[in-house]
């Protein structure tokens, strides 16, 4: 069975209907017991959220910290947690008011002293990798048990959501102090899990956190995180019923989740884009009119299709659910080989142009790049690929700031001004020819400046706009993020996020 | 034998540690210089400015000439000490008992597998030399040994795990926390392994039998009236002995090596996966550890094999 959840149904090719959804939820009736068996392709790399490496840490990292706030599942809008509410009195003063009565696994209370802790911690921290996320902090101010002012340099709205990733996740000032460096080993947090055992390489097991804040969860008694880097290995694992969820399946392995009358996909919307990454220092791609003709030349579609199926177009790099998602700029560009031919010799390339291209050398990014090398032809483009492993390609494309194009994915940040910053700020690591565009940098700034999400999204637009007209990147479609899980496993809520929830996970009988 | 004649080859076999072990993990440790990617850039994390990246490189160590870092963890592992882990912070030696055993356990298994279906072969072939049993021994261990290890464990998956649902097809327990249930998730990557050793240890005793079975004191047994099953056991497989020692010796070493691979299709979180893991994150400590622990067990074995080979036949020593 395949269910896609029906508000993000959106672009996606495929045939399911939203009905099965709704059936499967009205089934089910909530109980507590169990425990989950979740594989995973990678291991935690820390678990003290201000030293973690990898994006994918969340998952684990999730169950066991509270974030001060947290993110709609469906939107991405921010939506209270630890911090009950929020508020900009000023542009440069970000008010929380935080949550009472919750404490810290080990019995610490959570309160205005603990927030401060934490955030002057993850800036103070010789190891801590997340200090650039919370650059716009000057000072906290401990108002009130309940009641922290954050003073900042400047005006950075984007903090809420900033506060619903890593940063924002409360570690207990007593377990941190008494742990020092070897914290990520004794993890304590306020989360529906407390940390129970971290085998490195092999398995993460958490379990019930019996004072949980949260009426009524979490439902689970425990979750195994069971490391097994091949998505293969780990959906064979589902068929052997030694494993009870797994996600990031490739859209090639749903033939065999279909196959099984063991286990469901759940297949939905993720900010996971693939795209091409140029550098913008370095000629042809110093010419905005080869970048665009990249862009016409491409047909989203048909790479879609060729690629799996299960896709929906991007043209910027946020998906239609998204709050600041612009429809103004959907079919920005359309296949036009012709207009592309056109740029192309008016850039004084009419006899075509060579690109050198780096991309991963596993089997589905050979294929992906197969696809768009053949579309490129078309407009006498050549595309000379050099394929390598991800540390190698980000080592030479990234940091040595060889090739033109680098056949990528990004995956998407809680509050968008992080993605196109990091993207595109004249100063970013993933800009590797730092390449400058006139007025980007500010407009990125001002996407921070109002708390109105209007506003804000306004401000986006301004910025995807410049983005696209400059041709910065070449987006291609959007990756779902495909879950599968075992039958009994029930209550699984996806994210635009892309990153897998357990909140409301738990299983029947 | 005289104690002078134990010594000699045993102090020769210890002398030649030291140079082995400095050149494999000096040879390591360069190799991993030539890896692309930048460990600085990966600790300090996504959002890091170039100033942070150098203060990361500052505060592991990692800015220190290539000489002296490799000198530094010399240093240490001469005192025992095999350093933490860059990236988990782990110590070493503590990573390397928790996986160790897990690999131990298949390749043991797969050893005594290998002798269990090898030997008999071998010696059926050898006893009946030229007959369709000798033809079919021969058939099955060249196709044993020329299957590879990890496309027969993906059909042993499908077939055991996935279709009869009898054994698992992932990871693994410790030994100590649940004997019975680490040996189930061990059969499968032990059978995996030990297909091609069955097959290399038939032709070997085969063809070591066959020469023992056609010597003059076989025959001079024979004439005097033995038992053949007599022969073949007490005075064959006895004469073979020092072979099968040395093949299970070179078995042992292979098959450590082999894991690697058989680990990754079961998913097993042995020393293979986590010199890997290591090698593909640039986590030198690590792989430098497992490199030197695997130097010493190859070392080890082969100096138990030999000790073993002169105690069975003296006549080893003194070649």
């Amino acid at each position: 069975m395949i269910i896609q959840r029906r508000t993000l149904l959106g672009g996606f090719a495929g045939s399911a209907t939203a009905s099965v959804v709704g059936r499967a939820r009205a089934a089910a009736t909530p109980q507590k017991g169990g425990t989950l068996n979740v594989s995973a392709f990678s291991d935690v790399t820390s678990f003290d959220p201000a030293t973690g490496r990898s994006g994918d840490d969340h998952l684990v990292l999730y169950t066991i910290y509270d974030t001060l706030i947290d993110y709609d599942f469906d939107t991405l809008r921010a939506v209270p947690n630890l911090a009950s509410a929020w508020s900009f009195p000023d542009p440069k003063t970000l008010v929380l008011q935080l949550r009472q009565g919750v404490q810290f696994h080990d019995g610490t209370p959570f309160d205005g002293a603990a927030v401060k802790f934490n955030l002057d911690r993850i800036r103070q921290l010789p190891r801590s990798t997340i200090r650039a996320d919370v650059g716009s902090l000057d000072t906290v101010e401990v108002i009130s048990p309940n009641e922290v002012h954050l003073h900042l340099k400047q005006p950075d709205t984007a903090l809420p959501l900033i506060l619903s990733d890593r940063a924002g996740m409360m570690v207990s000032p007593t377990a941190a102090q008494h742990y020092g460096d070897n914290f990520d080993r004794h993890p304590v947090g306020t989360g529906a899990m407390r940390f129970v055992e971290w085998r490195d390489g092999e398995r993460s097991v958490v379990a019930r956190n019996e004072k949980y804040w949260k009426p009524n969860r979490p439902y689970l008694d425990g979750i195994n995180f069971v490391v097994l880097p091949e998505l293969q290995i780990g959906l064979r694992s589902l068929l052997t019923s030694e494993n009870d969820f797994i996600y990031a399946l490739d859209p090639l392995q749903l033939a065999v989740v279909k196959r099984s009358s063991k286990l469901v996909a759940v297949v939905s919307t993720s900010l996971l884009c693939q795209l091409l990454y140029f550098n913008l220092s370095t000629p042809p791609l110093n010419d905005v009119r080869v970048r665009q003709a990249i862009n016409y030349a491409i047909d989203r579609d048909a790479f879609g299709k060729a690629t799996g199926g299960l896709y929906s177009v991007a043209d910027m790099l946020l998906p239609a659910q998204h709050w600041a998602y612009d429809k103004a700029l959907v079919g920005r560009y359309k296949h036009d080989p012709d207009q592309a031919r056109q740029l192309l010799a008016a850039a004084g390339h009419a006899d075509g142009v060579d690109l050198a291209w780096f991309t991963y050398d596993d089997q589905a990014w050979q294929q992906r790049a197969e696809v768009l090398i053949e579309q490129l032809k078309a407009v006498n483009i050549r595309v000379h690929l050099t394929s390598a492993s991800n540390p190698e390609v980000t080592s030479q494309f990234f940091q040595q700031k060889q090739g033109n194009v680098n056949l990528s994915s990004w995956s998407g940040r809680p509050d968008p001004s992080l993605t196109y910053s990091l993207m595109f700020g004249s100063d970013s690591f993933f800009n590797p020819g730092h390449g400058v565009t006139p007025g980007l940098d500010e407009a990125i700034a001002a996407t921070r400046v109002s708390s109105d999400l209007g506003a804000r999204a306004a401000a986006f637009a301004k910025v995807q706009q410049m983005v696209l007209d400059n041709a910065l990147f070449a987006p291609l479609i959007f990756q779902p993020q495909i879950v599968a899980h075992a039958t009994k496993v029930k209550g699984y809520r996806p994210t635009l996020l892309g990153k897998p929830r357990f909140d409301d996970v738990f299983l029947s009988a | 034998m005289t104690v002078q004649g134990w010594i000699n080859p045993l102090g020769r076999r210890l002398a030649e540690v030291i140079p082995v072990i400095l050149l494999a993990t000096f040879l390591v440790f360069g190799l991993q210089q030539l890896v692309p990617g930048d460990l600085a850039v990966t600790l300090a994390g996504e959002n890091a400015t170039p100033q942070r990246v150098q203060e990361i490189r500052d505060f592991y160590g990692l800015n220190q000439p290539l000489i002296v870092q490799y000198a530094h963890w010399l240093a240490n592992a001469a005192h025992g000490d095999l350093s933490r882990s860059l990236l988990s912070g782990v110590p070493v030696s503590r990573s390397i008992a928790e996986k160790l055993p897990n690999t131990l356990l298949i390749v043991v298994g797969a050893l005594v597998m290998a002798m269990a279906a090898g030997i008999p072969l071998g010696v059926a072939a050898a006893r009946w030399r030229g007959s369709l049993a000798d033809a079919a021994v021969s058939v099955l261990s060249s196709l044993g040994v020329a299957m590879p290890n990890f496309w027969l464990a993906m059909i042993l998956v499908s077939i055991f795990a996935i279709g009869l649902q009898w054994l698992p097809s992932t990871g693994s327990t410790p030994f100590i926390q649940a004997p019975l249930d680490s040996l189930r998730h061990a059969v499968l990557p032990a059978l995996a392994l030990a297909v091609a050793g069955a097959g290399e240890v038939a032709r070997q005793v085969r063809s070591a039998l066959g020469e023992v079975l056609q010597s003059q004191f076989v025959r001079t047994l024979r004439a005097k009236g033995l038992k053949p099953a007599s022969i073949l056991w007490k005075h064959g497989v006895r004469n073979i002995s020092v072979t099968l020692l040395t093949v299970l010796g070179l078995l042992f070493n292979r098959m450590l090596a082999a894991t690697v691979v058989v680990e990754a299709v079961f998913a097993i979180p042995g020393i293979g996966t986590l010199v890997v893991q290591a090698a593909l994150a640039k986590d030198f400590p690590v792989v430098q550890g497992v490199v030197l622990v695997m130097v010493l067990l190859v070392i080890a074995t082969n100096l138990i094999v030999d000790l073993f080979c002169a105690l069975l036949d003296p006549r080893v020593i003194r070649t």
